[in-house]
């Protein structure tokens, strides 16, 4: 077939893309440094001069950062132990891997809350055990969105480690303890370093989507903000569009620098240079 | 006393037995072949004396020492893989030296051994390179480098060839061969590839279903196959099966529906047990003439079915009385279908088997 027709069948999708997401995109940014008539910076240095908004850029990010860390060590050995497995179980424990993925988030949330509230679950179980005098107050903290974050991303970096994992040839784990390693310095030596590039991709996956989480965070975080819910506020509450571009821009900077860095520190591992 | 000795050894997969009541011997410095058909246990064998896999029953001994339950990373026995399993993300002389920073000596006594090895294989100027930039049969020296470099007691190949060119493959396990004898290593080989095995090895065993079926020097077992099954194995396409036998002559005197044969008894009695007549398509000779077979024995008239040209000889089938067989003969005028021959069984190429 001409080539010069194959490129015909993207044109659909370039024009929606270009029409919906490029075009508003670049009106956002645009208008992010225009203020009454005239190009100024005033927009981003009011942002960073306020204490607020500077403790909410902090929680989203410790949020997110814990986040992606809390299920990088429970996926990890999580992914590496399903990819191991006969092909019946293999199945049967992906499929609860994903589950959570597809019920809401909104769903899932207020399970949380049922778990997680001041007479919830847990505090009636702790209290009755007399582990604790006094209820916990985990609902409506950062904790609690970092619970939900990590329900919610858990399934993603499972099925990303497993894919890596899956072709990592079994052979080489053999040829290492032939030569005399141990399962763990095989593990260090060989599977480990393997699983790098898997381990990155869903880390960033998990980071960035734990940044810009809305639903999970205005659910479960009560008054506390982090970007994405401080946007939607000064968007639908305080009708600032001037000030909601301003952090949507902020937010789309933060996830290219997280992405970059991370894909380039990912190249400089990946063993198949 | 044999280095290696297998002894009534069982191996399973989810209770399905592959390997039962196997039984194999080997001494210091030889180089033993396992020759089989696909699925027959050959990868198991090797499996299991490595260490990756654990018998259910039955002992290995090594060195006189019980090794049956000795952990792969104690054992300092080198395995080269079929498909190399060179690793990736290590350039190839960490992977040589691997083995060795594990065995915590100095790094200028690694860097020492690994270029030797390297020189041996000759990759010499390979030592940055990453595996997957390397041929084939680069790949190849290279896990077997690192499978030497450790000094291993024991070495173990499974089908290292298989992935390479026809002329490589030739090329490839003349080196083999070498670099085992002049380090005296002490080596198990599988392949699937007969001229292979029977060209390398000091020792065959061809492999039936988890059983070995004849264990011999290569030159015995490709002249006087034991049994029916091996004969088949190698290259045996015709049989006869005899009804009577007489070892009082000087040959075995045999006969079967008034035809009669002898077969020339041999030393040891190799060849020469059972009452099965086995011959290789060129071993049999197509004589023009037809002779009164009832009289002149080693011969048997028949009709030729099909003739199939080789570019180095023609094969016919031929039926006979006793059945249809395979020849394969060099000539000038190809016999015709349907035309009348006599087959004629030279008495000293004739084997008999159980
Ligand atoms: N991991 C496994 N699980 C279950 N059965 C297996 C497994 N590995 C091998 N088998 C079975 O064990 C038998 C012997 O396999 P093995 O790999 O030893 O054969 P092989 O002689 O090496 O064959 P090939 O020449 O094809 O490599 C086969 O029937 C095979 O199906
Ligand atoms: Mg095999």
């Amino acid at each position: 077939m001409n080539k010069r027709f194959l490129y015909l069948l993207l044109l659909p999708g370039i024009l929606f893309l270009a029409a919906f997401m490029l075009i508003p995109i670049m009106l956002t940014i645009a208008s992010t440094f225009v203020q009454d008539g005239q190009l100024t910076l005033e927009g981003y240095l009011h942002f960073f001069r306020d204490g607020y908004f500077n403790r909410i850029l902090f929680t989203t990010l410790r949020v997110s950062v814990v986040t992606t860390l809390v299920c990088v060590v429970l996926g990890y050995p999580a992914a590496y132990y399903i990819s191991r497995t006969s092909a019946r179980k293999k199945s049967i424990l992906l499929a609860l891997a994903i589950f959570p993925l597809l019920t809401s988030p909104v769903v899932r949330s207020f399970s949380w809350m049922i778990i997680l509230g001041k007479k919830g679950l847990l505090n009636t179980f702790l209290l009755s055990t007399g582990l604790i005098h006094d209820p916990l107050e985990i609902m409506y903290t950062p904790v609690a969105m970092m619970v939900g974050l990590v329900h919610l991303f858990l399934p993603l970096i499972i099925i990303t480690l497993l894919g890596v994992m899956e072709n990592l040839d079994y052979e080489l784990v053999l040829a290492a303890r032939s030569l005399g390693a141990s399962s763990f310095t095989a593990f260090r030596k060989i599977i480990f370093p393997l699983t790098v590039p898997g381990l990155i991709i869903g880390s960033i996956l998990v980071f960035v989507g734990s940044l810009t989480a809305y639903t999970t965070p205005a659910l479960l975080g009560g008054k506390e903000r982090v970007i994405s819910t401080f946007l939607y506020q000064n968007a639908m509450t305080l009708n600032d569009w001037q000030a909601a571009s301003v952090i949507a821009v902020i937010m789309i900077v933060i996830t290219f620098v997280v992405v970059g860095l991370m894909n380039k520190w990912a190249n400089r591992l990946n063993p198949k240079g | 006393m044999a280095l290696l000795s297998l002894e009534q050894v069982s191996v399973a997969y989810d209770n399905h037995f592959i390997l039962e009541d196997f039984n194999l011997q080997l001494e210091k410095g030889q180089l033993l072949s396992l020759l089989g058909p696909s699925g027959c246990g050959k990868t198991t064998t090797l499996r299991l004396i490595a260490g990756f896999l654990n018998a259910e029953q039955g002992k290995f001994m090594f060195s006189g020492q019980d090794y049956t339950h000795v952990p792969v990373n104690k054992r300092n026995f080198g395995f080269v893989f079929q498909s190399y399993a060179l690793f990736p993300h290590m350039s190839v002389y960490d992977n040589v030296a691997f083995g060795l920073r594990l065995r915590k000596l100095k790094e200028a006594e690694v860097k020492k051994r690994v270029l030797r090895m390297l020189d041996i294989v000759s990759l010499n100027d390979f030592e940055k390179r990453l595996p997957q930039s390397l041929s084939g049969g680069q790949r190849q020296r290279v896990a077997i480098a690192r499978a030497l470099v450790i000094e291993p007691d024991l070495l173990l190949f499974d089908e290292p060839l298989s992935n390479l060119d026809a002329n490589l493959r030739v090329n490839m396990r003349v080196e083999i061969r070498r670099i085992q004898q002049e380090l005296g290593i002490t080596t198990v080989y599988v392949s699937h590839d007969q001229e292979e095995c029977f060209s390398i090895s000091d020792q065959v065993a061809v492999m039936n279903q988890g059983k070995i079926e004849q264990l011999d020097h290569p030159a015995a077992i490709f002249k006087y196959p034991a049994s029916e099954y091996v004969a088949r194995f190698i290259g045996f396409g015709n049989f006869i099966s005899f009804e009577n036998r007489n070892d009082e002559g000087e040959d075995i005197e045999l006969s079967t529906k008034g035809f009669n044969f002898q077969a020339v008894k041999r030393l040891n009695g190799a060849g020469n047990k059972g009452l099965l007549g086995a011959i290789r398509p060129d071993d049999l000779q197509l004589l023009v003439n037809v002779v009164d077979s009832k009289l002149v024995s080693n011969t048997l008239p028949g009709t030729v079915q099909v003739s199939t040209y080789l570019g180095r000889s023609y094969q016919y089938e031929v039926e006979t009385e006793l059945g249809t067989f395979t020849v394969n003969q060099e000539m000038e005028e190809p016999f015709r279908q349907g035309q009348r021959v006599t087959v004629y069984f030279p008495k000293e190429k004739l084997v008999l088997v159980q």
